[in-house]
């Protein structure tokens, strides 16, 4: 019984397009409901995760000596073959990189580098806005390696930034946790 | 001096007309890519002027200066004559369309249409069957497969829903008892037609959808399948053309839907000025246009010829007849 009443419901439903109707209803619905746009990099910009794997950076220790021992085990292990160490002994004995530079523009990410660093002293940090109009300005050299910024220390989120066409990107305001940009997100 | 007056006026409208339909596919491309936007809930463009408002001028200008390819294997002659083909046929339409009795303008009654003619219905129908060559013709000069694919299947699509579309008008002429546009919205002062006309106006709707070539008709044109269909191989100046002729077509379905079955520049309960009402009937029709095309997906070919065929046709049929014995 509840069968038939189901198969003429169907019908009558396909009759007078109740398909149709919910689907326009549905894009009527979404047509007023706030886009989840991040407007980047007008009025807003993303905050990396702690774990985020941007731009590559070198650590000094407590005594500002540059943590790097030069073992090169980092471009061993490196699959794109893009670090090349040169180290030199200073008057202590101890190894330093000379030379230390890395490819971005042939990295992947991988952050093999960073997992494979006896020093602690290579990671890849929260950076992420180095695009550039020549791969000569992606190999990237020691002393700027050591000048990147670090990890992010907030996580997540998005804050407002303002595009600033002289420099980079400008985070203007930012409050620590951002907004979670799911908020306006529909999940039916 | 009575006919250079006469003449320098049709002039001046024309004018006025050509300015109006190449321009109005700006807005549109615009505020199609907009409502796409909110409906999937994004922004659409924002970055040129305010809300992205001049989006379609940066658009056009990119437009006008890529480069202008023509295949090698192309039939050169046809392949520059298809775009004029597909552009002339909804421009010349509208020579035929009101959109309203008259204004006064310095003590002279200034009719809002170029030509009121007795068969302008029998007109519009004729010339927009036209447009189809530009499309033959740009999907055969190309000598693509993509493209004479789209082309065969415009063809077709074309043609049957042809049919039906004007098998569909056929009860509002018997209502109006007169083919003129202008007649026919005089007849619907009182009551719109589509309290008679529900079928006729449904039928004439999905055929003009068929015949704009929007979603959920698109198949001359299909991304997923086709490339870009008749246009796969057009480029630059010659593709907007193609582009400005759909949006006309658009324009045309609405303002035709509005004139048949709408109540032309007839306004209802509000008191607007009758051209502002013409306008927003014509508004929320290109709406419905964006809304459909962002809601449903494509039919499959063989089931869009049996909407024709099996639907749409013997819809419009029993229209006629039952509008026959009931309304006259
Ligand atoms: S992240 Fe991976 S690819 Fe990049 S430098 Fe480190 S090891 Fe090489
Ligand atoms: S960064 Fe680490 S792995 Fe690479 S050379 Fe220096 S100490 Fe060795």
């Amino acid at each position: 019984m509840s069968r038939i009443v189901d198969r003429a419901g169907t019908w009558i439903g396909w009759a007078l397009f109740a398909d149709l109707a919910s689907a326009f209803t549905l894009t009527f619905g979404y047509m007023f409901s706030k886009p989840v746009t991040m407007q980047y990099p007008d009025k807003e910009k993303w905050l990396p995760y702690s774990r985020y794997r941007g731009h590559h950076f070198l650590k000094r220790d407590e005594e500002g000596e540059i943590k790097c021992v030069a073992c090169e085990l980092c471009a061993r292990i490196c699959p794109c073959d893009c670090i090349e160490v040169v180290p030199y002994e200073d008057e202590n004995g101890k190894r330093h990189p000379a030379k230390f530079e890395i490819d971005t523009a042939r990295c992947l990410f991988c952050g093999l580098c960073e997992d494979a660093c006896p020093a602690d002293a290579i990671a890849l940090g929260q950076q992420y806005e180095f695009s550039s109009f020549s791969s000569r300005d992606l190999v990237i050299g020691r002393d700027d390696l050591l000048g990147k910024p670090g990890k992010a220390m907030t996580g997540g989120g998005v804050v407002t930034a303002r595009l600033n066409t002289e420099q980079d990107v400008l985070v203007e305001a930012s409050e620590p946790q951002g907004y979670n940009w799911w908020r306006n997100i529909r999940r039916t | 001096m009575e006919l250079l007056f006469a003449l320098g006026l049709i002039a001046i409208k024309i004018a006025l007309l050509i300015a109006m339909l190449l321009l109005l596919p700006l807005p549109l491309t615009w505020l199609e890519r907009k409502i796409a936007g909110h409906m999937q809930q994004r922004m659409g463009p924002m970055r040129v002027g305010w809300h992205g408002l001049l989006q379609p001028v940066a658009d056009g200008i990119k437009l006008l200066t890529k480069e202008d390819h023509i295949p090698a294997e192309a039939d050169r002659f046809l392949f520059k004559l298809a775009p004029i083909l597909a552009l002339a046929p909804p421009f010349v339409v509208f020579v035929a369309i009101p959109f309203g009795e008259s204004i006064s303008v310095l003590n002279a009654e200034i009719t809002l249409y170029v030509s009121n003619l007795n068969v302008a219905l029998l007109f519009v129908f004729a010339v927009i069957g036209l447009e189809v060559y530009g499309v033959i013709f740009g999907g055969w000069a190309a000598n693509s497969k993509y493209a004479v694919l789209g082309s065969l299947r415009t063809c077709a699509q074309m043609i049957s829903y042809e049919i039906p579309m004007g098998f569909a008008v056929v009860g509002v002429v018997m209502l109006a008892q007169s083919m003129s546009l202008v007649d026919i919205v005089r007849a619907q002062s009182d009551l719109w037609n589509i309290v008679y006309q529900p079928i006729g106006f449904f039928v004439f709707f999905v055929a003009g959808l068929a015949e704009a070539q929007r979603i959920p008709f698109d198949l001359a044109e299909a991304e997923g399948d086709l490339g870009a269909g008749f246009h796969t191989e057009y480029s630059g100046i010659r593709f907007a053309l193609f582009m400005v002729s759909e949006y006309v077509v658009v324009l045309l379905v609405s303002v035709l839907s509005v004139i048949l079955f709408f109540g032309g520049w007839n306004g209802a309960l509000i008191p607007l000025p009758p051209l502002l009402w013409f306008a927003l009937k014509v508004a929320f029709f290109i709406y419905v246009f964006m809304w459909f095309r962002f809601t449903l997906p494509r039919y499959r070919y063989d089931q869009l010829m049996a909407i024709g065929w099996k639907v749409l046709l013997p819809l419009s049929m029993a229209n006629i007849i039952i509008t026959g014995i009931a309304f006259t």
